[in-house]
């Protein structure tokens, strides 16, 4: 499989001010996309993301270092036709209905004025913004905005699509739809490259990750490799029994009425721990394994470095 | 073409901006205005009016492309609409073209209007519609189209103000390029004006647009200027776009 | 940019850089080119519609002074191409713009009436000019000064002369020369009297020997011409009776035509032509 996005020894100093000021935010850093994968990007603020993504898409100049996207160098304009982008705050022209936004940005596609109409239509269906097709987007909400945005970033059917925090500020249900949407874009071919903050989304959809801390890859890899199957401690909740009844079993972590909430280190343990509350006829409410996610792995990185 | 898409949006944008109107308003007024100004004068009353008013479309014209102008690049990246802009398989070059472009359409829409206006209080007093004050006005639409290329250079790296001054500061100096002729007479040959002959050559000559008097008077145009000017202007034009594209190309949209 | 250079870039800014110089170059020789084409100007047409100096007064937004300065300096440049034929046509209203925004500013005056007198020959504007200067500058005695002065040798106006010079002689700080010119040219005006009474009052005041030699040269001059201007006119009404002049100026005292022959401020006799009529002094006045 061919890589959609190949970053080889990137670097970017920042020179800022008139004395200027050196800040170097992207020290070299290197990874790859594969086609037809969900990758997430992910690292603290301030790490190089957006950075890393503005030179992407050629609106910042590297020092050093080489970007092929399909194989093409992101120096030319042209290696951004099979390009799609969601920025993280929607910027358009507030004097243009969507529909008309959406028409302008297919005309900077090149594409055709015959199949643009039909493409337009259903992209709004897509997203859900047929009806408020002729408002001008300055009476948007933000809501609207960012399903403009997701509008505006298929126009040309791209092969592949970066998403910048696409899964920010949105409630839950939002963010269940937009994560069917990326899957879905996997189901289509495509591939998708985002960044987030919500570590649980891209647990459940991506397929590979990179983690970026002080302008280094300190990560890079399929998230089944990364994550291991690793069972951390078990939580279970009883009913009925006293915290004292576990020591030396489990930590208790909490009591709220007559709930315990108990974690047990030692796999082993877990059977005694069971056996307890059916002797003293108490209730288990919850038992859960708790793995390894990829919080743990992005804390534990972080403050590593 | 993608440049003409951009000229579109521009050309939209433009539009809505209310300083247009303003200073369109303002334009009108001044032509009318004229009339009553011919009122007081003895002898010919036509000079007056003409004289006004194609001073205020020079003058308004100016005003219309500077104050615009300088805010087309700048508002693109002060609200960050540029990102999503830029990150389409689009050059650089073709942003500035096609704002550019946007522009001058718009001034163009503003010209003619004014244009029409001005043939109007010309026609209730001659009741002669004369072609060649349209001449006049094609070449102060060309200075106006320098001086929008000026402001959109100034645009894409300084702020409105900034620019404005800067592109205020080019129209005056264009202006005042006989003063310079002058001095260059006076001077003694040598280095130092061999250096000053150099740099009047360089900076602009923006009379070499002004056909007002000779308009208004009547008096004969030779036609090698026609073709001399208009090269001028678009040579000239060229030059501070291709600046323009060459600062543009370079900068960091962080 | 990158190490890897993609090959499209290099040429790309090649390509840009080769257009900034071609298009500069162009726009460089057509200007050359353009400059050498003459058009035609109407003569001084740049300046129809020139406002009054009092609207720019209030239009220079308190740079009167810059703004006189501006003009004036621009004047001199004006009036100094020749090739502009009609150049002299506004010029006191020109003059009057600077003035009026500057009163105080003496080089305009002085200037404008230089051109107006020697270059245009309009002696009406620098009088108009010169007028302001001394208007607006009371305490200034080169004004009338200079307008006597054209009064005198350019327009050979006496009576004007002599109203200026003693309007010159009335300010403070007026130089001691300026009663002489005005008694000069009271006598040149025709005015005998009064040139002979300001003669006697420069004499009778006069501080030094050298000063008083002067008055007593003019008074002279002025006696001399007031009896040669007598004997001449007896002469002529002789000759009027008798059909010819003459022989001397004892024959008219004898013939009743003149009552003593006068003598000249020193005493000695006038010099009488027979033959012309034309009395003459026995010395030049200025070198007694």
């Amino acid at each position: 499989m061919a890589d959609a996005i190949r970053i080889d020894k990137l670097q970017k100093t920042f020179r800022l001010g008139f004395i200027p000021k050196t800040r170097p935010i992207l020290k070299g850093i290197s990874f790859s996309v594969r086609e037809g994968e969900i990758f997430g990007y992910l690292g603290p603020n301030g790490a190089g993301k957006t950075t890393t993504i503005k030179c992407l898409l050629g609106l910042i100049h590297p020092d050093a270092g080489t970007i092929e996207i399909f194989g093409r160098s992101h120096l030319s304009p042209r290696s951004r036709e099979p390009l799609g982008f969601l920025p993280e705050n929607p910027y358009f022209y507030d004097y243009l209905t969507a529909r008309e936004f959406l028409a302008f940005t297919a005309d900077l596609f090149g594409l055709a004025r015959k199949e643009t109409g039909g493409r337009i239509a259903r992209l709004l269906k897509l997203v859900g913004l047929e009806r408020a097709a002729d408002l001008p987007l300055r009476k948007f909400s933000r809501g609207m905005l960012q399903r403009a945005g997701l509008a505006q970033a298929l126009i040309n059917d791209p092969k592949l699509v970066i998403l910048d925090e696409p899964l920010g500020g949105m409630d839950p249900l939002g963010r269940k739809e937009i994560r069917d949407i990326i899957v879905r874009f996997k189901d289509e071919g495509k591939t998708v490259f985002f960044t987030s903050h919500i570590l649980q989304d891209i647990e459940m959809i991506c397929d590979r990750v990179a983690i970026i801390v002080g302008g280094r890859i300190v990560k890079e890899g399929a998230l089944r490799d990364l994550v291991s199957e690793r069972v951390l401690f078990t939580e279970a909740t009883v009913s009925g029994l006293f915290p004292d009844a576990f020591r030396g079993l489990a930590e208790s972590v909490s009591v709220q009425g007559d709930r315990v909430l108990l974690r047990i280190f030692e796999e082993s343990k877990v059977g005694e721990v069971l056996d307890l509350v059916r002797a003293h006829k108490g209730r288990l409410v919850s038992l859960s394994p708790r793995t390894e996610t990829l919080e743990d792995i992005f804390v534990e990185t972080v403050t590593r470095t | 073409m993608k440049i003409w898409a951009i000229a579109g949006i521009t050309f939209k944008e433009a539009k809505r901006d209310r300083i247009l109107y303003l200073l369109f308003f303002f334009a009108a007024l001044g032509i009318v205005a004229s009339r009553a100004l011919a009122v007081l004068t003895v002898g010919d009353r036509v000079k007056i009016i003409k004289d006004v008013g194609l001073a205020s479309i020079s003058v308004f014209g100016v005003l219309m492309a500077i104050l615009i102008g300088t805010g087309l690049v700048y508002k693109e990246i002060d609200k960050k609409t540029i990102f999503t802009l830029l990150a389409k398989p689009l050059h650089r070059a073709e942003f500035i073209l096609g704002k550019f472009l946007g522009l001058v359409l718009t001034l163009f829409v503003m010209t003619l209007a004014m244009s029409l206006i001005f043939l109007a209080i010309v026609y209730a007093h001659t009741l002669k519609i004369e072609g060649v004050l349209l001449v006049a006005v094609g070449y102060i639409f060309l200075e106006l189209v320098l001086i929008t290329a000026v402001a959109v250079l100034f645009s894409s790296f300084s702020t409105p103000i900034l620019s404005s001054l800067f592109a205020l500061a080019f129209y005056l100096i264009g202006h005042l390029s006989w003063g310079l002729e002058l001095i260059i007479k006076k001077m003694r040959p040598g280095a130092g004006k061999a250096l000053v002959r150099a740099l009047y050559t360089f900076l602009p000559d923006l009379e070499n647009f002004n056909f007002k008097t000779e308009v208004v008077h009547g008096l004969p145009i030779p036609p090698g200027i026609y073709v001399s000017a208009f090269l001028y202007g678009v040579c000239y034009t060229a030059f501070i776009l291709g600046l323009a594209v060459l600062v543009f190309r370079r900068r960091d949209f962080i | 940019m990158g190490k890897r250079v993609s090959a499209k870039k290099v040429p790309a800014a090649l390509l840009l850089t080769v257009f900034l110089v071609a298009t500069a170059a162009a726009f460089m020789a057509l200007k050359v080119g353009a400059d050498r084409i003459v058009r035609k100007k109407l003569p001084g047409s740049s300046i129809i519609y020139i406002p009054s100096g009092k609207f720019l007064k209030y239009a220079t937004f308190g740079y009167r002074s810059l703004a006189a300065d501006v003009i004036f300096l621009w004047a001199i440049q004006y009036y100094t191409t020749p090739t502009i034929d009609d150049r002299f046509d506004h010029l006191d209203h020109i003059f009057s713009i600077i003035n009026e925004l500057d009163p105080r500013y003496q080089d305009p005056y002085e200037v404008g009436a230089l051109i107006a007198v020697q270059e245009a020959g309009d002696t009406r504007a620098a009088f108009a000019i010169l007028d302001r200067g001394a208007a607006n500058n009371p305490d200034q005695w080169v004004y009338p000064f200079n307008a006597g002065h054209v009064a005198m040798m350019t327009l050979k106006d006496f009576s004007l002369a002599e109203k200026y010079f003693e309007q010159c002689m009335k300010i403070p700080g007026a130089p001691e020369f300026v009663e002489r010119l005005r008694a000069n040219a009271l006598f040149k005006k025709g005015d005998l009297e009064t040139s002979w009474e300001t003669w006697l009052d420069i004499y009778n005041r006069a501080a030094d020997e050298e000063m008083k030699k002067i008055a007593s040269n003019h008074l002279y001059n002025v006696k001399a011409t007031i009896d040669a201007a007598a004997l001449e006119d007896a002469a002529a009404k002789y000759r009027e009776r008798f059909g010819h002049l003459p022989a001397s100026l004892e024959t008219l005292i004898r013939t009743g035509f003149l009552r003593e022959v006068p003598k000249d401020l020193d005493g000695k006799d006038y010099v009488y032509d027979p033959v012309t009529g034309d009395v003459k002094t026995v010395v030049s006045p200025w070198r007694r």
